[in-house]
């Protein structure tokens, strides 16, 4: 899977490429722990190349938004394929996050 | 720490008599089963998704039942190329009285729970388990009554907690009558985030409906 991370203003726009599942879970975990340098944080999820994710990739962003919650910061996500949407929809994930259309839209809203 | 399959033996006990809260044997297995299967998932061993359980990490952990459990798992995966999350299930429910009693006997050692044998009007062996220790289960249940009564966003191990006890009903030991009726949708909510936990449900559910039917028509 591939990772990578930019500022876009005050918002830390993190791009997620590929399978995110036990394999990746411990890299992603990192890269998003950076994302929470600043606080509160403002994080944009661009999920739109992300093809794949498992329950261990769905932890990993459970703890994120824990971590987020307890700063008072706000984490968006963007993009999100059919396959991907259909996993928050089964797993009540997208009650937990605010899943926008596009990473653009995720970027906004996160501000 | 105490492992899931643990949590859930200590839960099953009634904390005034020390003996086991009645519970379906079938219930009680996908129960157990599922503990051992969600404790895998959250020590990387087994991975999800919605219509498959791999594993990822055939190495032991240490833990008898979670190897057992574990190694049933690799068998099948050694025969199949994938695993339904309900054939999974099944395969770890097959142990659950062994799983029991190795987590009774762990508990026993570590001081949590004492053993105490008697007689039921003079000639049936009954045993007792009181727990002497229960500060881990205050904690547990400060933590699980703090998620379900605010908008706090859970950690993954209280998913499972949630996950297991609604499975046993057993939200007593966390709410009051009065706090369940109003965190009902939120129970539901957090209850679905683990997908092994929507098969222990499901299948808790439907062995629960089998035995009710089966009553009503005898």
């Amino acid at each position: 899977m591939d990772i990578s991370q930019e500022r876009d203003g005050d918002v830390v726009v993190v791009r997620l490429a590929g399978r995110l599942d036990s394999s990746a879970a411990t890299a992603a975990e990192e890269q998003l722990s950076a994302a929470l340098a600043v606080s509160p944080p403002r994080v944009a999820i661009d999920m739109s190349n992300l093809t794949y994710i498992s329950s261990a990739g769905l932890r990993v962003l459970l703890v994120l938004a824990k971590k987020v919650q307890q700063q008072k910061g706000k984490v968006v996500l963007g993009g999100l394929a059919a396959n991907v949407r259909e996993v928050f929809t089964v797993s009540g994930f997208d009650t937990i996050f605010p899943i926008e259309a596009d990473a653009a839209a995720a970027v906004a809203a996160a501000r | 720490m105490l492992t899931f399959p643990e949590e859930i033996v200590l839960l099953l006990l009634d904390e005034k008599t020390g003996e086991f809260l009645p519970l379906p044997e079938s219930v009680f297995a996908v129960v157990m089963g599922g503990a051992a299967l969600m404790e895998l998932e959250l020590n990387n061993r087994i991975d999800t998704d919605l219509e498959k359980l791999m594993v990822v990490d055939r190495t032991p952990l240490g833990d008898n039942i979670l190897d057992d459990a574990l190694a049933g798992l690799a068998g099948i995966c050694d025969k199949r190329s994938e695993v339904p999350i309900p054939g999974a299930l099944y395969e770890a429910a097959l142990n659950a009285e062994d799983y029991r009693s190795w987590a009774l006997k762990r508990l026993i050692a570590h001081g949590v729970l004492l053993e105490e044998s008697g007689r039921h009007l003079w000639v049936f062996r009954t045993r007792r388990y009181p727990v002497t220790d229960d500060h881990e289960q205050q904690e547990v249940r400060a933590r699980l009554r703090q998620v379900l009564l605010s908008d706090e966003i859970p950690d993954p191990r209280d998913v499972v907690l949630i996950c297991l006890i609604a499975a046993c009903a057993l939200m007593s030991f966390v709410l009051s009558e009065a706090e369940f009726d109003a965190a009902v949708p939120r129970v539901e909510q957090l209850r679905k985030m683990d997908l092994i936990g929507q098969a222990v449900t499901r299948a808790a559910s439907e062995t629960d409906a089998i035995i009710k039917f089966a009553a009503t028509t005898m």
